[in-house]
């Protein structure tokens, strides 16, 4: 944002796709000047700041399955592309299976924000401070995708490639989010740390997933994923590696926190150094860790 | 430049109107409709000034093109009070003393009703909560946090 | 003080109504400067900005903008070469040699779209000679700065000014009581330190927005959200080259002002522009972005504090150097600069002080009014400095404050006696409520919980002959309406006017409308809704008017009824005799008058009560020693106290609760003053937290909600005390002084104090980000 931010949306021509292969079709042909948008929670801000002149605006809210949100006891969740954060937060189903979902959208700027907003826009903006973005790695999701030679399938997982960018081709369609089944017996935690209580873009976003699991030597397997410290939300591997292979204790959950803290690349901007960053990367991921052993030790065991 | 056509539904009133794609719902109330109850904050979807029911959930109209619109129900302050006799939330508001320069109160009025809608029993918590989109500098919040407590009573 | 509450209060004095605009503004009817049409003629202005923080403009080619298909009119600063300013006119409309910061006017587009108007910007053509910039208002004060305003020696200034030429100091003013210098020997105890307050922005809700008509004979009619037509119908006539009388500002509802809207600053560019376009109306609104960077901003402030007290706690001395980082025009900032002055040794009776205060012009965004006019700047370290004080003479902050703070007759900083005073009463209160030296354990184990109070004072700033002015007159059904000046920004003023208006006459409250929008065509002149004068200015101007009303009323009757005057009133809008126990309903006489008997003819006349309001006694202060017969017209007084929790491991401050006490002289409306306190509370701990605007070689970093943040529904403490203290003003309506500003200057401090009490540590100044405590608490090793 600058002074010179547009008092209005500049102009461009709204384009409403009768399908999915109109849409793909459209955006292919105009690669350049074509955007497909969702809420346009973010793509209108960037439009009055002057940070994108799109000349055709895709609306792709109402293509096939896009405001579906449908939960499967043995194969997971999917949430289509338009789905708002509020229906995903007032689902049952989510309550019930990823309450970390419903807790992530809910911490996103304010009710009447997320009645626009989407969970899949907030994964292709790919802003290194998406709220929701952690609890999607953390779960493993991947995405429905149409693009010009029809529907495939991509894990979120390699979805990234930096700041406002991802693999997403001229043509692609964010249709959906899917998610596995959420490991047996999991909690989880979003830690947002905002400069006010609520509504803030995140100075730092935790994530922190966690459950047991026969497999890891201590018994348990943690998901961590940081937001708003390196140019994308990402999984600190090296941190979750030592929680896996270390017998569960304050210290081990410690040893994390420091080498989530180190594997982390913030940057200082407006909203908080980076000294102060990896200090709160540190200190919430512990708080977050133990939040969550502490939930797992008073489960009955399975 | 292409013009669309759509109908909406303002306040119980169908409308058909003919607007540019670049048009907000913001301004096609504002400025087509001479509904200027709603406010013009921040047009950065920030401030909640401009708040308005959609299909009877809460926007932030500024964030809304009008072209979307097509076909919508939209509610805004002026469609609160039936028959000159006031919505709860805005006696509440009222009584409470909860308006000061009243800019945002349009934008809170409508918070708080749709508010109410989805949970007729709002803790303290819920309140806060439900109106963190929609800035206040005069009152410091605590009125009509505790108008929209009022109001749950009243409904 | 015994004399003034016995005085008879009459209803609904006192008696907490509902605002009397509070029907329009729920429904969406109450109007706002956006929301009035202008019709199909209009035109949409935008401005040309500098991007550069401190240049000569060497070339300024306008004629391809001037070109493009829809553009009607577009001004330079070649159009308007006229000076316009407050306190000190040191501002063109546009600029016209020279850049002062990134923002600045300088070139003015209307076209018939708001998009060509736009685009239109992009094609006028700058060519800039980047000038060495400054960006500290200490070094900026050197001898070796360079100069911002080369000029500044020919500028007209007010009398109590004293720009320094061939400086960039626009005001020096200066305290010299008694004998500092020679004071510190005997001092038990000294403490100095310096303090930093960032620059903030008001964040009125509503932007500002300015519609301007210029018609064929150059008169010129204005509609904006303002807190000061009057003012901007005299300086914008001026700058313009035209008498006062040729131009009417109209100004409906304010969303918002807090100092923001105060004097001029956008509206006279829709002016300037509009003038190029005669008989058709152009609208300037601005963006958020431009609200913050464009219009008005608090000025940043570097203080130095030196005080000293004897071993008994009695303040001996202080002496205080305030730079004030005025930005690039300090028009109105040079009177801020000189309250900090008068008001510089705090609520304390102090008998050595010097103190400099200084206004200094850097290429930041224009420095200007706002809550609190540089109090809650000052206050917030010294009253810190305050706690220093007493914790090294091992004394407790409150009883240190209830020693040394003003009482009735107290001898200001200025040399003159204090007028009475309920602070003390206002220390009780606050510590009392927050329950003073009780230490509750934290809500968790990783927080620490701390309490801290700080006091204040504040005078209205403003000429010492600003005036108010207001007329009552009544309708055939007996209903009043009063014509004021002043100007509703929400505190509301217009719901007090007509409480004393029905008051001071004998009618119902409900009998009451006040005459709206201000229009400086039909309203009664008023100087500026600003300083929290009006309750006590215009309240006065309306009582007045509201007294001549009711003479003539009574007149009449008691003419017609061959009684004494003094044996009417009029009660619930009739006139009744306590003598012959008669009585007529107002709305018999106020417009058609009385008949005389036996059909001999009639009495009377539509009844019309002026009434104006002007302080006499304010005097001239010694421009060397500050000192002088009477500084200002009054002080409020109050006391704000806080419990707060530190996390320790975030850095996050969470306010649990607040008590506010102050004295208000009388409540006129106490749900009113509650209201302001509590507003005023949370945007006074919202600017402690949250705020502040990031500069960065003069570019603010942050114009946006995005990332400039104000408190939340959120943030809003769970409990906040509110307690009005009424020692009544001697000129006052009914006692009353102004609430409006005093309830955010002691806030930070008070944070402040809360901080230091829970962990330890202090702050160079605010925002107390969750970040900069943190990082001062791992600096301190109080977390690892």
């Amino acid at each position: 944002m600058a002074i010179d931010t547009h008092p209005s949306l500049p102009e461009f021509e709204y384009i409403r796709p009768a399908t999915l292969s109109e849409a793909s079709e459209f955006l292919a042909n105009h690669a350049t000047e074509a955007r497909p948008f969702l809420g346009g929670t973010d793509v209108f801000v960037r439009m009055r700041d002057g940070a994108l002149a799109p000349r055709f605006l895709v609306d792709v809210k109402h293509l096939d399955g896009t405001g579906d949100l449908h939960f499967d006891p043995r194969s997971g969740l999917i949430i289509g592309a338009a789905v708002n954060m509020n229906r995903v937060i007032a689902s049952p189903d989510v309550q019930a299976h990823y309450p970390l979902l419903a807790q992530a959208c809910r911490t996103v700027a304010s009710y009447q924000l997320r009645t626009r907003a989407t969970i899949v826009g907030n994964l292709c903006n790919a802003s290194p401070a998406g709220d929701t973005i952690g609890a999607c790695l953390a779960f493993d999701a991947h995405l429905h995708i149409h693009g010009v030679s029809g529907p495939r399938e991509e894990p979120l997982s390699s979805f990234f490639l930096g700041p406002g960018r991802t693999v997403l081709k001229p043509g692609d369609i964010v249709t959906a989010i899917q998610f596995p089944l959420p490991p047996a017996g999991c909690t989880g935690v979003y830690l947002k740390l905002g400069r006010n209580r609520l509504s803030d873009l995140s100075i730092v976003g935790v994530t922190a997933l966690g459950g047991p699991d026969a497999a890891c030597p201590s018994g348990y397997r943690f998901r961590l994923a940081l937001a708003s410290v390196a140019p994308v939300p990402f999984v600190p591997a090296a941190a979750e590696a030592y929680l896996a292979g270390n017998a569960l204790s304050t210290e081990t959950i410690h040893q994390a926190a420091c080498l989530a803290a180190e594997a982390c690349t913030p940057i200082d901007d407006v909203r908080g150094g980076a000294r102060y960053r990896k200090q709160m990367v540190r200190n919430l991921s512990e708080r977050a860790l133990l939040t969550i052993w502490k939930t797992l030790a008073a489960q009955p065991a399975a | 430049m292409v013009v669309h056509s759509i109908e909406v539904t303002v306040n119980g009133e169908p409308r058909q109107i003919a607007i540019p794609p670049s048009m907000t719902l913001l301004r096609l109330l504002r400025e087509s409709l001479a509904l200027t109850g709603t406010k013009n904050g921040c047009a950065a979807g920030e401030c909640g000034a401009c708040t308005v029911l959609l299909n009877g959930e809460p926007v932030n109209s500024c964030m809304v093109l009008a072209v979307e619109c097509d076909g919508a129900q939209i509610v805004t302050v002026e469609g609160l009070a039936q028959d000159s006799r006031l919505d709860p939330v805005q006696q509440a508001i009222i009584d409470a003393g909860g308006v000061q320069c009243g800019f945002c109160t349009p934008g809170i009025l409508i918070s708080s009703r749709a508010l109410l809608d989805r949970n007729p029993e709002p803790s303290e918590e819920d309140i806060r909560e439900a109106l963190v989109g929609n800035l206040c500098r005069c009152t410091g919040y605590l009125r009509i946090i505790e108008a929209v407590r009022l109001a749950a009573q009243t409904y | 003080m015994a004399e003034a509450q016995a005085q008879n209060i009459p209803s609904p004095v006192g008696e907490s109504k509902p605002r009397i605009d509070a029907r329009q503004k729920v429904t969406g009817s109450a109007v706002f400067a956006d929301d009035i049409p202008h019709g199909n003629a209009l035109l949409y202005a935008r401005i040309k900005r500098s991007s550069r923080p401190h240049a000569l403009i060497r070339r300024l080619d306008v004629n391809k903008a001037r070109a493009l298909p829809g553009v009607k009119a577009v001004v330079t600063g070649e159009d308007f070469p006229g000076y316009i300013g407050l306190y000190l006119q040191d501002r063109h409309i546009f600029c016209r040699d020279r850049v002062r910061y990134v923002g600045d006017p300088i070139a003015g587009v209307a076209a018939t779209s708001e998009e060509i108007a736009e685009k239109a910007l992009d094609l006028i053509e700058v060519e800039y000679e980047d000038l060495e910039p400054v960006f500290d208002p200490e070094s900026g004060a050197s001898d070796s700065s360079p100069l911002l305003h080369p000029e500044l020696g020919q500028y007209a200034a007010a009398n109590f000014i004293f720009p320094q030429a061939g400086t960039n100091i626009s005001n020096h003013f200066r305290i010299r009581k008694g004998d500092a210098d020679s004071a510190w020997d005997e001092c038990a105890a000294v403490i100095e330190r310096r303090y930093h307050v960032p620059h903030i922005q008001h964040v009125p809700i509503e932007p500002h927005v300015a519609a301007a008509q210029v018609d064929v004979t150059g008169e010129i009619t204005l509609w904006c959200s303002s807190q000061s037509p009057f003012a901007q119908r005299n300086l914008i006539a001026q700058a313009m080259g035209i008498p006062q009388s040729r131009m009417r500002v109209i100004a409906p509802f304010v969303g918002g002002g807090f100092g923001g809207k105060a004097g001029v600053s956008m509206e006279s560019l829709a002016v300037a522009i509009a003038s190029k376009v005669k008989g058709r109306p152009v609208k300037l609104l601005a963006t958020r972005e431009e609200e913050f960077v464009t219009t008005f901003v608090r000025q940043g402030l570097v203080a130095y504090f030196k005080m000293g007290c004897d071993s008994d706690g009695h303040l001996l001395a202080m002496e205080n150097r305030f730079y004030w980082d005025g930005g690039a025009y300090t028009e109105y900032g040079v009177n801020i600069t000189r309250a900090s002055g008068y008001s510089s040794s705090g609520p304390y009776e102090v008998p050595n002080v010097k103190a400099d205060a200084y206004c200094v012009y850097t290429n930041h965004p224009v420095g200007g009014p706002m809550r609190g006019f540089g109090m809650p700047e000052m206050h917030a370290g010294l009253e810190q400095c305050i706690d220093e004080l007493a914790q090294q003479i091992g004394m407790d902050a409150v009883e240190f404050r209830r020693i040394n703070c003003l009482k009735t007759g107290s001898i200001l900083v200025t040399g003159s006696q204090m007028h009475p005073t309920g602070l003390p009463q206002c220390i009780e209160k606050a510590a009392e409520a927050i329950e003073w030296g009780r230490k509750d354990p934290p809500s968790a184990p990783n927080k620490r919980r701390g309490k801290g109070l700080a006091l204040m004072w504040k005078a209205p700033a403003m000429p010492p002959n600003a005036g108010s002015s207001a007329w009552v007159e009544l309708s055939e059904d007996g209903m009043v309406n009063v014509g004021i000046g002043g100007q509703d920004l929400g505190q509301g003023v217009f719901t007090v006017a007509a409480q004393m208006a029905a008051g001071a006459l004998g009618v119902p409250y409900e009998s009451v409308r006040i005459a709206t929008p201000v229009d400086t065509r039909y309203s009664p002149y008023e100087w500026q809704t600003v300083a929290s004068r009006l309750t006590w200015s215009l309240g006065n101007a309306v009582v007045n008017a509201a007294s001549d009303a009711r003479r003539q009323i009574l007149d009449i009757v008691a003419e017609a009824w061959e009684e004494s005057p003094d044996d009417l009133d009029i009660v619930n809008g009739v006139v009744v005799s306590f003598r012959s126990e008669r009585e007529i309903a107002l709305k018999s006489l106020v417009i058609y008058g009385m008949p005389k008997p036996d059909d001999q003819g009639w009495r009377g006349g539509p009844i019309v009560g002026r009434g104006s309001f002007m302080p006499t006694y304010v005097t001239g202060l010694d421009p060397e020693t500050g000192q002088g017969a009477r500084a200002v017209v009054h002080y409020t007084t109050g006391a704000q106290a806080v419990e707060i929790e530190v996390d320790l491991e975030t850095g996050r401050i969470d306010v649990l609760r607040g008590a506010s006490a102050f004295d208000v002289g009388r409540a006129i409306n106490p749900e009113l003053v509650r209201a302001q306190m509590e507003g005023g509370f949370v945007q006074g701990m919202s600017s402690a937290l949250f705020e502040s605007l990031q500069l960065r070689d003069g570019v603010v970093r942050n114009p946006s909600f995005v990332d400039y943040r104000i408190a939340t529904s959120a943030d809003a403490p769970q409990e906040l005390q509110t307690f009005i203290i009424e020692v009544p003003q001697e000129d006052g309506p009914w006692g009353a002084r102004g609430i409006g500003e005093h309830s955010m200057v002691p806030t930070i401090a008070a944070i402040a104090n809360a901080i230091y009490d829970a962990v330890g540590i202090r702050l160079d100044g605010p925002p107390f980000t969750a970040e900069k405590v943190y990082l001062a608490m791992l600096d301190a090793g109080i977390v690892q």
